[in-house]
């Protein structure tokens, strides 16, 4: 039993990155109904920019900072070159559009900052607790737990946000119609950018934390295709639906990793939380925290 | 009626507006005004282009040809947030409301431009954005109260039943205290007995809000009774101007509601 719940708690703890990836795609497609591919690549940009500056003797602070200005940077730029002339045109077309920026972002990352892959280290050591383990006996990383602590509280920051500012307010209506927003004084160019800019803000912490555990390399892009079962199991609208369904994700794919690998052979990691999500369109399509589509025919 | 001696100048002069989409002529050299505190109504058979004039006035749509001056400034081609900005609000034929969040909620986002709080200082929520919410809050409880509708202050909008949805929206519009009220069909689809309320709404909306009002409606008796003056469109031309008495002996309108004998 005490096994059990030391996976639990892992999966749970490794859970929370997945949501933290998966919160960058829900934040752009509720304001803008986009499905923005490029937030795995924003991710790598981020931290990269991040050790780039670092490598060249800047404080970690400072690198942070000019990654975050970066980032903004690339929200304005994004919104001025790309959402801007697509504007009106359907989503599919925006959605190629995000996956051409993604390509761009990574080739402007890799030929700014090179290609190795760079070692990023935040100052939390990723050791067992000693506390937990002399107590119980369950072996958990406190690099897993802290980075579960800043993710909370990066989310806690965002619900205030949604919930108690005019912006967070603007960026709902945005997200729940163009006409009535516009009617109300709200410039939607405005609000792409911000939420770029969040998305952004997302990115980095999401990259820094994934950074620091695996190494700054270009393997931090295909995050964006982790996040795809946590989306389709929370609902791509709901910040709530992408917590939960990180944990779902981070939990059952390692629990079916200790408990049905041995019997198929192992690797199940990998590929089980894809089973899961494609077993969970069959039975709710709009995911746990979706919206529920009633078309009028 | 409402309080006909409060009526100054014009507020807003539209003049020979003429709107196409492609070959469809939706609007064709309309002029007429809307004089500061009237109710001023806008109707006519369906497919006469009220929709349409209520659109260029807000800024969705930009016409080809013929200005409209509001305040004393000419503008061309305006965004509608640049109209909202301005002081213009409106409501929709088809409610535009933001479903998923609370009545309140909505109501607040309708003070959108009456809050002055930076980026920034939302993004910490410290003192000054905090104090600027509560303030704001208070006025939208006015609202609320207004309209009678502080039962439903929490619910989220998309579950209310329809009439009380196009009192929200109505609240919505009224929360950016504009000088200018745009209504498309604000009584389209409701029973008598939310008819007469939302009449009475207008009229205190006018009368002690002291909002310019520019309605668009089906219900004859309603147009007649709130009304101080009505433009009647059919096929994109203003064919009568005037007080809902002249209006109604008009005989071109008369021919444009029943038809004529050819």
């Amino acid at each position: 039993m005490q096994f059990f719940f030391e996976v639990l708690i892992g999966g749970l703890l490794a859970g929370v990155m997945y949501s933290l990836v998966a919160l960058g795609f829900v934040l752009i497609y509720k304001a803008s109904g986009v499905f923005n591919f490029a937030q795995g690549a924003m991710v790598f940009f981020s931290a990269l920019t991040t050790v780039g500056f670092i490598s060249m003797g800047a404080p970690f602070w400072l690198a942070v900072a000019l990654a975050l200005a970066a980032m903004v940077a690339l929200a304005f730029f994004t919104e001025r070159v790309v959402l801007r002339p697509l504007v009106n045109q359907p989503q599919i077309t925006l959605f190629m559009a995000t996956i051409g920026l993604s390509f761009f972002i990574e080739g402007i990352a890799q030929l700014t900052w090179g290609a190795q892959v760079h070692a990023l280290d935040l100052g939390i050591a990723d050791e067992p607790i000693e506390w937990l383990m002399r107590n119980t006996g369950m072996n958990i990383s406190k690099f897993d737990l802290v980075a579960s602590g800043i993710a909370a509280a990066l989310v806690a920051v965002l619900a205030v946000f949604f919930n108690k500012t005019r912006t967070g307010r603007a960026l709902r209506a945005v997200a729940d119609d163009h006409q009535a927003a516009l009617a109300v004084g709200i410039s939607l160019q405005k609000i792409w950018v911000i939420v770029w800019i969040v998305a952004g803000l997302v990115a980095l912490v999401t990259g820094l934390l994934w950074g620091a555990r695996n190494g700054v390399q270009f393997a931090l892009t295909f995050l964006a295709l982790k996040a795809l079962p946590v989306l389709i199991l929370g609902g791509f609208e709901s910040i709530a639906g992408a917590i939960v369904g990180g944990l779902i994700v981070g939990a059952s794919e390692k629990l079916a990793e200790v408990y049905i690998g041995p019997h198929v052979g192992g690797g199940i990691e990998s590929w089980f939380p894809y089973a899961l999500a494609l077993l969970f369109l069959l039975v709710r399509p709009e995911g746990l925290f979706g919206e529920k589509r009633i078309d009028r025919v | 009626m409402s309080a006909g001696g409060k009526i100054g100048g014009p507020i807003l002069e539209v003049d020979d507006v003429s709107l196409s989409f492609g070959g469809v002529v939706a609007l064709q050299s309309v002029s007429f005004d809307v004089r500061k505190h009237e109710i001023r109504a806008i109707i006519g058979p369906n497919g006469a282009g009220k929709s349409s004039m209520l659109n260029v006035i807000n800024g969705v749509y930009h016409p080809q040809r013929g200005s409209v001056t509001f305040k004393g400034a000419s503008r061309r081609d305006v965004d509608p947030h640049e109209a909202a900005k301005q002081g213009i609000a409106r409501t929709f034929q088809n409610i535009a409301l933001f479903r998923g969040m609370t009545v309140l909620d909505n109501l607040m986002t309708g003070r959108y431009l009456k809050m002055k709080c930076g980026f920034l200082d939302q993004a910490l929520y410290w003192g000054r954005a905090r104090r600027e919410e509560l303030a704001h809050r208070a006025k939208v409880e006015e609202i609320i109260d207004f309209l009678e509708i502080q039962h439903i202050r929490k619910t989220l909008v998309g579950r209310l039943p329809y009439g009380l949805q196009k009192r929200v929206e109505l609240g919505r519009a009224l929360a950016a205290e504009p000088e200018l009220l745009l209504l498309d069909e604000p009584m389209a689809g409701m029973n008598l007995e939310e008819k007469q309320d939302m009449s009475r709404f207008v009229l205190d909306v006018n009368d002690q809000l002291g909002m310019t009002v520019v309605l668009i409606e089906h219900d004859m008796s309603v147009v007649m009774d709130l009304s101080d003056r009505v433009v009647v469109l059919d096929y994109g031309r203003k064919i009568a101007d005037g007080t809902p008495d002249e209006v109604r002996n008009n005989k071109d309108v008369i021919d444009a509601y029943l038809g004529v004998a050819h």
